[in-house]
């Protein structure tokens, strides 16, 4: 095996590279970007969307997708503000938080049936719930704000302990926790299993409906979790909170090396991206890429997600070919 | 098997595309001078129905106090003050329809949803009534006039030099404009007037972001500015979201005082952190005199001192106002200091 094909197989090698070469550039131009500083901002970024990458990556892996984590991750923020607001309903937070998690796995939960015994593909119950979710949350909210959340809450979220917020803490936890769920039980097995080959999977008794449920009821909480533990940390809850988030996760489940039709998949691949795809805009503005370079970030951060689509078809093209050699 | 693999890679492109536009949807709508004849019509009292979004809410009710005191001042206005307390644009037509059965003479609407309430003014103005806006726009072929609130002049312009009194007229360093999309209008224009305005201070612009109105990437860019350019002053947070997302940033980072920030805000969002010194100042319109000047424009309309194609208008102690094709502009901005923003509450 050449050394490409193995870049291209090991997901985790090319990324690995991608962000050493990213990562030496940038502080080539302006060493403040490897400052403590900056790297501790850049680890406290990564959470929330690690968290709920670790989510979405089951989906994917047992051959579904989710892209509503955005919306719901809204109308669980603007739940989250409605109960233990001081200007609100003032619930103590150790209920409302609690309340947060649970309402997040129901409506993961929810995805999850409409998926399996509904038989609508995931693809567009969560394209709906994706407009349905930002909906009701606008609809919540009504046009305003959220703010007043407890004193404590936001101590933790933004400063945290022992030097990093809890969202940070929460993370790692969810990381280990999924990594376990994949590499040492049973039901990581069959989660694979499903998404490799459903007809295979049926025949040993797998049972299809209840793994998927799990998944996106998982990420359901998992996106719960993130809510709690990162939306504090901002100046208010708005209507517009998390847009665009279910399409950061996505890009980094698939960028991580996921195959978008299940079975095959790394952690340490989706972790990886989410880190690349979280350093790219502080990058520029530490290469001080200037106005007009500001208007191309987004575009940058496109590309890479063509990249990765693109590797991944060529990737399972070559796995194809080399089966029919065989 | 390949084939199915292939679908789904084309879904997920497809899911992208619609994701990011779904996320970046946002549409401004362009006004074009409609000719249609201003009713001539000197009768003694003028009854002018003044149309909000929303009833019941501060801002509203301060551009309202404004209308009372130029009906008084005027004398021949009968002002009708009313609207949905939902802010539901259906029950918006509604009212107007209904204002348009009692024979109004001038109804005056801020659009809450320009399309679900174009019929009923277009409907009232073949009755005859004359239609304006206010505060928000609606198509150009439901309305004479819009009075406008915000020109991009006096917001810009307003925004540097309230930053430019905070740090002291003297001070030199670096200031970074945040905004919202690097396609949002508003935001464009007023930048437009911010540059000239920062060159010739002794600020200097060190770069322009642009996060959307995503709280989490305002948050995330200022952090990243005020790490990136130690000779940081100032931050100007243009939009509702990336204000308080620039704010909060200085004050994680314990820049609070030391780093000023300024923008355009309504007063309770920011109070916060005026009160926390980490905000000296913020600019608005004057919500007062936009309801104060509306009733002027619905007056002189409604007798005929003000027809299409003016460039002037005269409204009382405001003075002399600039009017741009169909736009009536206020122009002048209302800064909220720590002093005066206790007495706003919207």
């Amino acid at each position: 095996m050449n050394f490409m094909s193995r870049l291209l197989r090991q997901r985790e090698y090319g990324l690995t590279a991608v962000i050493l070469i990213i990562g030496a550039s940038v502080a080539f131009i302006d060493t403040g970007f490897l400052a403590a500083g900056n790297l501790k901002d850049l680890i406290i970024r990564c959470a929330p969307t690690a968290i709920v990458a670790c989510g979405v990556m089951l989906v994917v892996l047992t051959g579904e997708i989710d892209i509503s984590v955005g919306s719901l991750m809204a109308l669980l923020a603007a739940l989250m503000g409605m109960m233990i607001s001081e200007t609100r309903m003032e619930i103590s937070m150790w209920l409302g938080l609690p309340a947060t998690l649970l309402l997040g796995t129901l409506v993961g939960a929810f995805t999850g049936a409409l998926v399996t015994l509904g038989k609508v593909p995931s693809i567009i119950v969560t394209l709906g719930l994706l407009t349905a979710l930002r909906g009701l949350t606008t609809l919540i909210m009504g046009g305003n704000n959220i703010d007043g959340l407890p004193d404590g809450l936001g101590q933790m979220t933004k400063y945290g302990v022992l030097g990093m917020p809890i969202s940070v803490w929460t993370a790692i936890a969810v990381i280990i926790v999924t990594g376990v769920i994949i590499t040492k039980t049973a039901l990581g097995r069959r989660l694979f299993a499903v998404g490799s080959s459903r007809y295979s999977a049926k025949m040993v008794g797998l049972n299809e409906t209840r793994l998927k449920l799990f998944a996106f009821a998982y990420t359901g909480f998992l996106t719960g979790l993130a809510t709690v533990v990162d939306v504090p940390r901002l100046p208010k809850i708005e209507a517009g909170i998390g847009i665009g988030f279910e399409l950061l996760v996505i890009t980094c489940v698939v960028v991580g090396g996921v195959s978008i039709s299940g079975g095959r998949g790394k952690l340490r691949g989706v972790l990886l991206a989410v880190l690349l795809m979280t350093m790219i805009r502080p990058a520029l503005t530490f290469m001080d890429v200037g106005e007009s370079g500001e208007k191309w970030t987004r575009a940058i951060q496109g590309m890479f997600i063509l990249l990765a689509v693109i590797t991944d078809s060529i990737v399972q093209r070559r796995r194809k070919r080399r089966l029919h050699d065989l | 098997m390949t084939t199915i693999t292939l679908m789904k890679q084309k879904l997920l492109i497809l899911t992208l595309t619609v994701a990011a536009i779904l996320a970046g949807c946002s549409g401004d709508k362009e006004a074009n001078p409609d000719p249609i004849q201003g009713r001539d019509n000197t009768a003694k009292t003028v009854t002018v129905a003044l149309l909000p979004k929303i009833k019941g809410i501060a801002y509203f009710s301060s551009c309202a106090e404004g209308a009372r005191e130029a009906a008084d001042e005027l004398g021949n206005i009968e002002l009708i003050y009313d609207g949905p307390t939902d802010g539901d644009p259906k029950k918006q037509a509604e009212m107007i329809e209904s204002w348009t059965v009692d024979g109004v003479d001038v109804i005056a609407v801020s659009p809450n949803a320009p399309d679900v309430v174009a019929n009923a003014m277009r409907e009232a103005r073949a009755e005859g009534v004359q239609v304006i806006t206010w505060d928000a726009d609606a198509a150009a072929d439901t309305r004479t006039f819009f009075v406008n609130q915000a020109t991009a002049q006096s917001i810009g312009v307003g925004m540097v030099n309230a930053m430019v009194n905070d740090l002291g007229p003297d001070t030199e360093g670096d200031v970074v404009i945040v905004s919202s999309d690097a396609t949002s209008a508003n935001q464009n224009s007023w930048i437009e007037v911010m540059k000239p305005a920062i060159e010739n201070s002794n600020l200097n612009l060190a770069t322009i972001k642009y996060p959307g109105e995503n709280a989490s990437q305002a948050l995330a860019d200022s952090q990243d500015v005020i790490k990136k350019y130690p000779n940081l002053k100032g931050l100007f947070g243009i939009s509702s979201v990336s204000f308080p997302g620039a704010a909060e940033a200085v004050e994680q980072t314990g820049h609070s005082g030391k780093i000023l920030v300024t923008g355009l805000s309504t007063p309770n969002e920011m109070k916060k952190f005026v009160h926390s010194g980490t905000v000296r100042s913020v600019v608005l319109w004057n919500t007062v005199d936009l309801g104060y000047l509306t009733i002027f424009v619905a007056e002189a309309l409604a007798t005929g001192k003000l027809r299409e194609g003016a460039t002037t208008f005269t409204a009382g102690r405001l003075g002399e106002k600039v009017i741009a094709g169909d736009n009536v502009l206020l122009g002048d901005i209302l800064v909220f200091t720590k002093d005066n923003i206790d007495n706003y509450d919207f």
